[in-house]
Formats: structure tokens, sequence, C-alpha cells
């Protein structure tokens, strides 16, 4: 298509010198190329997008869609009626109702309201995070200063020791905590006899069940924001320190007044990042405490796992999945406003 | 200054500690897994524990393929991540290039449409997704676990910022050389997006080797469980292999730490990548 214009319509030149008439056309055509082939590139850009863009579409505009829609629904079975047909001559569309469905208005939504497992799940969660992400963060933040301290010999070896844990397997390291922390033969247990402390039933007791949640999500995640906040230490001025130090600044001054400014934002981001993922755990209680004991550990996304797939409240499932998505989009939000003031 | 020196040797000496205790804190759960996994299940649940390695791993490991075909979930696993991380690399660098090259309509609002879903967390999916495949009869296929999650945010956006940093000129001189517009992607851009597209392998990689709520719905049989789902059931029955499901998750994480030591730069980059924010 951009080869068209030479053989068509420049036969006219000065002197008929082929090699000339050829340069002309190339500088023509390059003159031209940001204005007259513009609508050329502009459609192959579709084609670059489409096929992404109908994935996009198909399997995470299109559901998200659906889910508020269903959750104004009570599921009753997965539907083999057709929604809707095209039929234009050899093409024939035929597109299924996705599931047989009674309409109930808000009543998924006014019944979340006396739900008491709900609410121990949402509160669950809460208690885990609030415990759960200051500790992780504290022991992120002293291990990237430590691991940035210029007196510190095999960086190179401890960094990748502490971070090795982002390479886990979810799930698989999540067995690995559960006989860790098993009761009989684990090795806490063990440690802790050691020095002389009773065997503690980690998994048997609401406190220590929770806390074993907290130990087992610090592990895989410390080093994963360890290295975040390395690369933000590792983005102040060295100057800043230099003047403080002029100044006279103690350690700590110079971590109060330099370094903790400087990372407000890695930090604050950080902070965020790891609230909703937390907010966000299966995985680890499904696996270690399977939400027990007596539902001390339930996290609200094992929860919707549990209405959607073992009692098959899809309908009702889809509100609880409405309103956590809404809690996490808040956390977002409040995110995208605090970052923005900086 | 004797005093600031004394003071300096504690502080230092302290931050040792503590480096110390964090790497042994972080390192001792592998340790513990690979040595639980070389030892017959009587000497592992005895009290005090066997605290260096045996030499059970084989007759364990034996003991576990005949009980569940783990073998087979690692290669289910394996090659779904591979798969997935190559279409999903070609699809987010080709709609990328576009955001990033060419101007077309809307393309503002689509863009900020595809960003808004970056923040929404993807357990929001497994339901209507879980609905969808049922319907089209795509339950307990490896094609309903790569699919859908293709087209992924993090990944078109990751692109979009990097190819906007190849020069324009460049293109265009292909461009007066009689290249097409594809050949200008796969020729140019995609090359020279080498270490971008490692960092976003990385990226794609775990997120789908990581991927556990969504493929325990959707799979059914066993001979087609991923990595997770068969972790998951492993302790099911009535008595607990320990001694199996040692061997099981040390083959679900050695080879992941081993690849994390070789390719450390990649995956720190792909973390920081991941971390982005505009």
């Amino acid at each position: 298509m951009s080869t068209q214009h030479s053989d068509e319509e420049t036969p006219v030149s000065s002197d008929g010198d082929p090699l000339r008439l050829r340069l002309w056309d190339r500088i023509r055509f390059a003159r031209q190329s940001y204005t007259e082939r513009m609508p050329q590139i502009e459609s192959i850009a579709y084609v670059f997008i489409s096929p992404f863009f109908l994935l996009f579409g198909l399997f995470l505009a299109f559901p998200i869609v659906y889910t508020v829609y269903l959750s104004f629904f009570e599921y009753q079975s997965v539907s083999s009626d057709s929604l809707f047909w095209i039929d234009i001559g050899p093409i024939f569309i035929d597109v299924p109702q996705i599931a047989e469905l009674q309409f109930v208005g808000f009543g998924n939504y006014a019944h979340m309201a006396g739900d008491s497992l709900f609410w121990q799940s949402m509160f669950n969660t809460t208690y885990i995070l609030l415990i759960q992400v200051p500790i992780m963060i504290g022991l992120a933040l002293a291990l990237a200063i430590a691991l940035n301290a210029s007196f510190v010999r095999f960086k190179g070896f401890f960094r990748t020791a502490i971070a090795i844990p982002v390479s886990a397997n979810i799930v698989a390291y999540s067995t690995v905590f559960l006989l860790l922390f098993n009761e009989q033969f684990g090795f806490i247990n063990y440690l802790l006899s050691s020095v002389g402390v009773e065997p503690i039933a980690w998994l048997r007791d609401e406190f220590w069940a929770r806390k074993t949640i907290i130990a087992a999500v610090t592990w895989r995640w410390t080093g994963y924001n360890m290295i975040i906040l390395l690369a933000g230490l590792q983005n102040i001025p060295q100057q800043l320190y230099e003047a403080a130090e002029i100044d006279g600044a103690s350690r700590w001054e110079k971590f109060r007044y330099v370094t903790l400014p400087q990372l407000k934002p890695v930090l604050l981001f950080v902070v965020v990042l790891s609230t909703i993922g937390t907010f966000k755990l299966f995985a680890e209680p499904y696996v270690i405490t399977d939400g027990g004991p007596t539902n001390a550990t339930i996290t609200i996304v094992q929860y919707i796992y549990r209405e959607a797939f073992q009692n098959w409240n899809l309908g009702y499932a889809s509100a609880l999945t409405v309103v956590f998505v809404a809690i996490v989009s808040v956390i977002s939000i409040i995110q995208i406003k605090i970052g923005g003031d900086d | 200054m004797r005093e600031q020196r004394r003071k300096d040797a504690v502080w230092q000496f302290t931050t040792y500690v503590f480096i110390l205790v964090m790497t042994l804190v972080m390192l001792v759960p592998l340790y513990w897994m690979i040595v639980a996994a070389t030892l017959p299940q009587e000497q592992f649940i005895q009290f005090p524990p066997r605290l260096y390695p045996g030499t059970a791993f084989f007759e364990n490991f034996a003991a576990l393929q005949e009980r569940t075909d783990f073998v087979r979930s690692i290669w289910n696993s394996v090659f779904i991540a591979v798969v997935y991380t190559v279409l999903s690399i070609l699809l987010c660098s080709m709609a990328g290039f576009a955001f990033a090259k060419y101007e077309f309509r809307f393309k503002e609002p689509i863009f900020y449409l595809i960003l808004a879903t970056l923040v929404l967390p993807i357990q929001l999916l497994v339901i209507p997704l879980f609905l969808m495949m049922s319907q089209i009869d795509w339950t307990d296929t490896f094609r309903a676990i790569i699919i859908p999650w293709l087209a992924n945010p993090i990944g078109i956006f990751l692109m979009r910022q990097n190819m906007k940093s190849i020069p324009d000129a460049l293109l265009e001189s292909a461009r007066m050389d009689g290249a097409t517009e594809f050949q200008i992607f796969y020729r140019i851009a995609l090359p020279a997006m080498r270490s971008s597209i490692a960092a976003l392998a990385i990226i794609l990689f775990l997120f789908q080797w990581d991927l556990f709520l969504y493929p325990l719905v959707i799979l059914e049989t066993s001979a087609n469980y991923t990595i997770p789902v068969a972790l998951s059931g492993l302790e099911g029955t009535q008595r607990v292999y320990y001694d199996q499901i040692m061997v099981a998750t040390s083959l679900a994480i050695i080879p992941l730490a081993i690849l994390f030591l070789v390719l450390q730069k990649q995956f720190v980059s792909g973390i920081l990548a991941g971390s982005l924010k505009e």
C-alpha cells in the first residue's frame, strides 16, 4: 500500500532522470507520512489492539459487569437455554443464557447485614492485616536500611537469602508452614521447647491460629517489600546525608529528617500494596487452618469461596464480591489521593 | 571520639545480628522442608526432630508418585505457565505498541479503562468465569486456565510505558525502507524491549504459577491439576503422609528458588516494574 504512489502519479520530472525521480519521490513520501498516511496507520492500530481488547472485553470487562448483575439474583442452576441468537444466512451464533436466575433485588445485600459469618470474616481479615502489615513493613524497612548501610559486607548474599521466599509457590509454602507449626513435631514447638517453653497448640487455638497466618504471610512477603524499599532508599540523593552530617545530625535524626520524608511515597505505596494483598488473603488460611478453629481465621475471600463453590449461593457470593471489591477500591483510591499530594 | 567509635561498633554489631537472624528466619523453613523430604515418616515425626538430611528422598518420591501423579501436576503447571507467558507477552506487547506509537480514536479512554482494572482483585472474576466456562464446556481444560488471563492490564501498561522510549525516527526510517507495520513491530519494537519483556515474563509466569483459587474451581480431574491444586488435596486422606507432602512442596519450591538465584536481576526488575505507579 505504501508503495503505490511511485508508479502511478509521478511521471513528471524536470529532466527525466529515473534516479533523481526516485529520490524526489522518497522525500515527498517522507513529507507525506505524518499527514496523508495517517488514516492507514490508524487502522493498523486496531489490528494491534483487537486481540487484547477482545479478550479484555470477554474475560475481564464482561465478568465484572456480570458480577454486579448476578449480585441482584439468586442462582438456580446452570442454564442451557439461549439468551439470544443471530442468524444471518451461513452465520449462526447462539449466545447462551449463562445461568438460571431469580431476581431478588437488594435481598443479597440485606442478607449480609445479619450474616454473622460475613462479619466474622471481615473482622478476621482486618485483625490479621492490622497486625501483619505493620510488622512486615517494619521488618522490610529495617532490612532495607541495614542492607543499604555502607559497612555491611556480603550484601548480595543477604539480599538474596532474604528475598528468596518471593519465588515460593503460595500453596507450597503454606503447606510447609502447616507442618512447621504442627503441635506435636513442628519445628517451631521444638525451638520453643529447647528454651523451656511449653508446646503451643498453634492451629487449635484462635489466638495462635491467627498468629500462624500472620507469621506465614510475613515470611512470604517481607523480602518482596524489602526489594521495593531498597530501590527507594537508593534513589535518595547522597548529598542530603552529607549535608545532614555536616550539621552534626545523629543516626536517628538522619533517619527521621532525611530517610523517612524522602522515602514517604515508596513507603506509602508499599503499605497500600500490602494492605490490599493481605485483604485478599485466601490460600494461606485455606491450607493452614481451613478457616478454623471455630472460624477464627476465615477471610473474606475464603468466605466468598465457601458461599460460591461449597454452598452454591453464587448470587450471594457475587454480592459479597461487590462489597469486597468496593473496599479494595476505596483503599486504592486513598492511595492515589495520598500519593498525589507529594 | 572514642565514645563515638564504641557507639558505632555497637550499632554495627546490632545490625549484623539483625540481618543474620532474619536470614536464618527466611532460610530455616526451606532447610527444614528439605530435611523432612529426605527422612522416612517415623524419623520426621519423632521428638526432638532430626535436623540433618537423610537418604529417603527417592523412596518418599516414589511413594508420592504412586499415590498421586505429582510429576504430571508439575508438567501441567510448567506447560500452562509457559504457554500463558508467551501468549500474554505477544498480546500485551502488540497492544502496548499500538498505544505507544499510533494515534487512533478513543485511545485515551480505552487505555484508562484498562488501567482502571489494574486495581481490581482477580478473585472478582472467579464466579462469572466459572459460570461462563461451564456454559461453553471449558471446565477442566487448560485453555480455561490460560485464555481468560491473557489480557493482562499490568502487561499492557508496562509495554506501553517502555515502548514510548523507542524513537519515532527509527520506526519512520523502517517505514521508508518499505517495512510493513507488523515487521516494524517484531523486527524493531520487540527486540528493543528485551529487558522489559524479561521482567514482564517473570511477572506473568509467577502470576500463573501462583494462581490457586481459579484453577481450584475450574479443574476437576486430578490428571489436570496444577501444582497448587494438587498440593492442597494431598493431606485430604485419612492418614497424612508428611514425608510425601514435603517432597511435593520441595519439588514445587526448589526449582523456582534456583531460577530466582540465576535470574535474580530479572526477578528484582519484575518486582519493581510490577510495583510501578504512574
